[in-house]
């Protein structure tokens, strides 16, 4: 899942500034587990910018909408009908959803409501950690599940350090040591023998060292 | 602002009084307009939104009454119903409001919503009248 936070108020009173007619535009995926920018989400911001404008004597029109998914482009054009009504979209979804519905109303003016944070799990209600940073090159099968890149403070893949304490990381005492689990995990597999091998430098060209990646898959194209 | 003028919002749980529905009658007959009561099977079934709402519909202070902590038939709705309230708090601070425009009140037990109410109505208010509903 891809996490997110919303912005400020303020810093997106400042983005809406000069405009008066707003399509709020949620999405009802990703956002919405991490309760950022679903339909909740959505109307409690759509509230506040009302009142906020209301208290300012400023006029302004909200108009809600969720998308199931706000990266998809059969899912963005149930904006069409609604676009042409409105000064700016003001986007509840992640980066993604954002450039997405951009791409497809390419005059319009797409602005993020959103900080896109991470990909992670939801631990437990209202907790949600980061656990894998889309490399490109997953080695979990080698290391029990745990990504030591995301969640080894240190990213390494040939640990532990031995800076823990306590099973939790010398650089945050909050965080659990990914090497403790991952030595933990692979004792209870009965696969020590993994921690002997020795992993070399990570190649990063699978990540972003060309710039965005694409996925190419004629299979299911149109 | 003066409290004969103050326009009150209540939502609260029905388990605090099982005869809620005729207790809350009286005083909505009283006061008119000026109270609007919103029962709910359990404080914990509050939502942020609808606190956001009351305050949007131009209420100058939204209650949120729920059993005492410890009590909740539920074990724990009043305790989410508190956190929920909390972040309300904090969406209506950032547009500038007063967060004393929301607060939750733990009934004792044995009260009753009218009794709760009355109360409440003595109380004195240090928040002007709301600008959402002035405007």
């Amino acid at each position: 899942m891809i996490t997110a936070e919303r912005k400020p108020l303020a810093e997106i009173k400042a983005m809406i500034a000069p405009y008066s007619k707003i399509l709020l535009a949620g999405c009802g995926t990703c956002v919405a587990e991490c309760a950022s920018g679903g339909e909740k989400e959505v109307s409690l911001l759509a509230s506040q910018l009302r009142m906020d404008a209301r208290m300012e004597g400023r006029e302004i029109e909200i108009k809600e909408i969720t998308l199931d998914r706000q990266c998809v482009y059969e899912f963005i054009d149930q904006l069409t009908s609604l676009i042409d009504q409105y000064d700016v979209v003001l986007s509840l979804g992640c980066g993604a959803g954002v450039q997405a519905v951009a791409e497809v109303f390419q005059k319009v003016i797409v602005l993020p409501g959103l900080n896109t944070t991470f990909i992670g799990e939801t631990k437990e209600a209202g907790i949600w950690f980061e656990n894998c940073r889309a490399c490109g090159d997953c080695k979990l099968g080698l290391f029990a599940a745990v990504c030591p890149i995301t969640r080894c403070a240190k990213g390494l893949l040939n640990g532990p350090c031995g800076g823990s304490k306590g099973e939790h990381c010398e650089v945050d005492v909050d965080t659990p040591c990914a090497w403790q689990l991952i030595v933990t995990r692979l004792e209870e597999r009965g696969r020590l023998d993994f921690l002997e091998q020795v992993h070399p430098p990570v190649d990063w060209s699978k990540s972003q060292g060309k710039g965005p990646r694409k996925i190419l898959r004629e299979d299911q194209k149109n | 602002m003066d409290r004969e003028a103050a326009r009150i919002t209540i939502f609260f749980c029905q388990q605090v009084d099982s005869e809620q529905e005729t207790n809350r009658r009286a005083i909505e007959r009283e006061l008119g307009d000026r109270i609007r009561f919103f029962p709910l099977p359990c404080s914990g079934r509050i939502d942020t939104l609808q606190l956001l709402r009351a305050i949007e519909a131009g209420a100058d202070i939204v209650y949120l009454v729920t059993c005492s902590r410890g009590a909740c038939r539920y074990r724990e709705g009043n305790i989410r119903a508190w956190k929920r309230s909390a972040y309300a708090r904090r969406l209506i601070e950032e547009i500038g409001l007063e967060g004393e425009r929301l607060e939750v009140i733990q009934a004792n037990e044995r009260q009753t919503i009218d009794e709760i109410t009355r109360s409440l109505l003595t109380r004195d208010i240090h928040v002007g009248p709301s600008p959402l509903r002035a405007k």
